[in-house]
């Protein structure tokens, strides 16, 4: 397992679509793509081996579901362990921004 | 429905490195998906299918890279029976040198000895097997450079006379080439030459450190994977044009080599013993003709003949490392040709396995890397086997 998948900032991202519903990984790099204003483009080279180490660490489980064109699409749901993790990153990652905003030109930046 | 070729293609090569075969399917099944998603919707953009699936496929990005990842998050579970069957035959190995050792002037401590090694090859060895392979592409380099700095560390630590200590790092270099030859295998010709560079540094050490086993080890390995990797179209080239580059160059290099050697008088005096031992039965040939003479008195089944003009000494005292490099000899005459002769068939059994094994392996990188393995651990043993029959040429130097 790759440890270095996980640490990252695309974790978190995955982890919050996650959150709010179940997606399949082609909708995944598209509602990404589609919030952050074409800013974060994920590769799906990069997508899948994130999914499924994170399906193996119990942070998304998986299930199969036939679509109209009789396609079977692989779904992904955030567990528990998931939920958790999530918050630890968004937690970690808004002090980590917070610093940064300070550094650079105090609150009055962060906010404008 | 009827994929493209393109994406046939394209999945096929993520399928290959991925080497645990239970997970290829419901992987492949996903990434297909996708593929398909993708071009769908870039139809539905106006763009025209063939021009789609391109643009699917590169919005995937490089096949080799994903399905390694996906090799890596798809870890094989561990062949149990295969390392069970590794201990055993360390365990038969050690029950024989101490039955050996009991026999031996100091057989007892190079016994212990022995123990001690095998427990810390056992640690390197589980480390070896679990730990995730496909570093050997990812840092081929800084192996690289640490093998080199540990042979020229230990030569001028140890002096020539521990050539055997010094082997031990460059017993590696077939191994980690065949890493470096994947990490820079779309570099065209340059890439071959790169290669070709790599290898002498290596072949060099072992030539001034005078151990000519691993040099032949180096050279022939060496070889054989960079031929293997032509072969299968890899650095871009043209296939005929590289080969001979690649085989002449190694013929000049080589024949350098052999000039530079035989045009010492000790290496020319060196040869002549080694395929004549009897010319210096009493110094540099001792051990070819103890050997040459003992196994042309030992039997199919049971112990060999006595031997004249060596006294009443029993085989292991008169054959330095009759528990170690010599022990072949030492059990063909005590117990007999069959021994000789069923170690052989298990040792090709053995290579057969591994070899069919390695066919096996899908992913680019572990095709080469068991190559490199096995032709190491092959020429080893062939090294050792040639020894024991009594033609020094090549030291078995490194078994065990």
């Amino acid at each position: 397992m790759d440890k270095s998948l996980l640490s990252g900032s695309t974790t978190m991202l995955i982890l919050k679509l996650l959150e709010e519903t179940d997606m399949y990984g082609y909708e995944m790099i598209e509602e990404l793509g589609k919030r952050s204003k074409n800013v974060f483009e994920l590769k799906a080279g990069t997508l899948y081996p994130l999914l499924h180490t994170l399906e193996q660490n119990n942070m998304l489980i998986s299930y199969e579901k036939v679509t109209e064109k009789a396609r079977i699409r692989k779904y992904y749901s955030i567990t528990k362990r998931g939920r958790k993790h999530l918050h630890e990153k968004a937690e970690e990652w808004g002090v980590y921004t917070a610093a940064v905003n300070n550094v650079l030109g105090g609150v009055d930046f962060a906010t404008a | 429905m009827q994929l493209p070729d393109k994406m046939v293609e394209y999945l096929e090569t993520v399928r290959q490195q991925i080497r645990w075969k239970k997970a290829q399917a419901p992987v492949l099944e996903e990434i297909r998906n996708h593929l398909s998603d993708q071009k769908d919707a870039l139809i539905k953009d106006g763009i025209d299918e063939e021009t789609a699936i391109c643009k699917a496929i590169e919005e995937m990005s490089d096949p080799v890279v994903v399905g390694e990842q996906l090799d890596r998050t798809h870890r094989p579970r561990p062949d149990w029976p295969l390392l069970a069957m590794t201990a055993i035959l360390l365990l038969f190995g050690l029950s024989i040198q101490f039955m050996i050792g009991l026999d031996i002037h100091n057989g007892m401590e190079m016994f212990y000895k022995q123990v001690i090694w095998s427990g810390l090859a056992i640690i390197v060895l589980l480390v070896a097997y679990f730990v995730d392979f496909t570093i050997m592409g990812k840092y081929s380099w800084i192996i690289y450079l640490l093998l080199i700095a540990m042979t020229i560390g230990g030569s001028w630590f140890y002096g020539r006379g521990y050539a055997r200590l010094t082997a031990i790092p460059l017993l590696l270099f077939p191994t980690i080439f065949a890493g470096m030859v994947y990490r820079i295998r779309n570099r065209g010709y340059g890439g071959l030459i790169l290669c070709g560079a790599t290898a002498i540094i290596p072949a060099l050490l072992s030539l001034f450190t005078h151990n000519w086993t691993v040099l032949a080890l180096i050279c022939l390995s060496c070889l054989t994977i960079l031929t293997y990797a032509l072969a299968k179209g890899w650095f871009n080239v043209r296939k005929l044009y590289s080969l001979l580059i690649l085989y002449l160059s190694s013929a000049i290099v080589l024949s350098m080599m052999f000039f530079t050697l035989i045009s010492q008088p000790y290496a020319r005096q060196r040869l002549q013993v080694v395929f004549n031992p009897s010319l210096e039965p009493t110094s540099s040939g001792y051990i070819g003709t103890v050997i040459q003479r003992f196994l042309s008195n030992s039997r199919l089944i049971g112990e060999g003949l006595p031997v004249n003009g060596y006294g009443q000494y029993p085989l292991s005292h008169l054959l330095p490392g009759a528990n170690s490099d010599f022990i072949l000899t030492y059990l063909t005459y005590k117990f007999g040709w069959i021994i000789f002769i069923g170690i052989i068939l298990i040792f090709m059994a053995f290579i057969t396995r591994s070899v069919l094994m390695g066919t096996r392996q899908r992913s680019l990188l572990g095709q080469l890397v068991s190559l490199a393995i096995i032709l190491t651990f092959a020429i080893q043993w062939f090294t050792f086997i040639v020894s024991n029959s009594g033609f020094l040429l090549f030291g078995p130097l490194t078994l065990h």
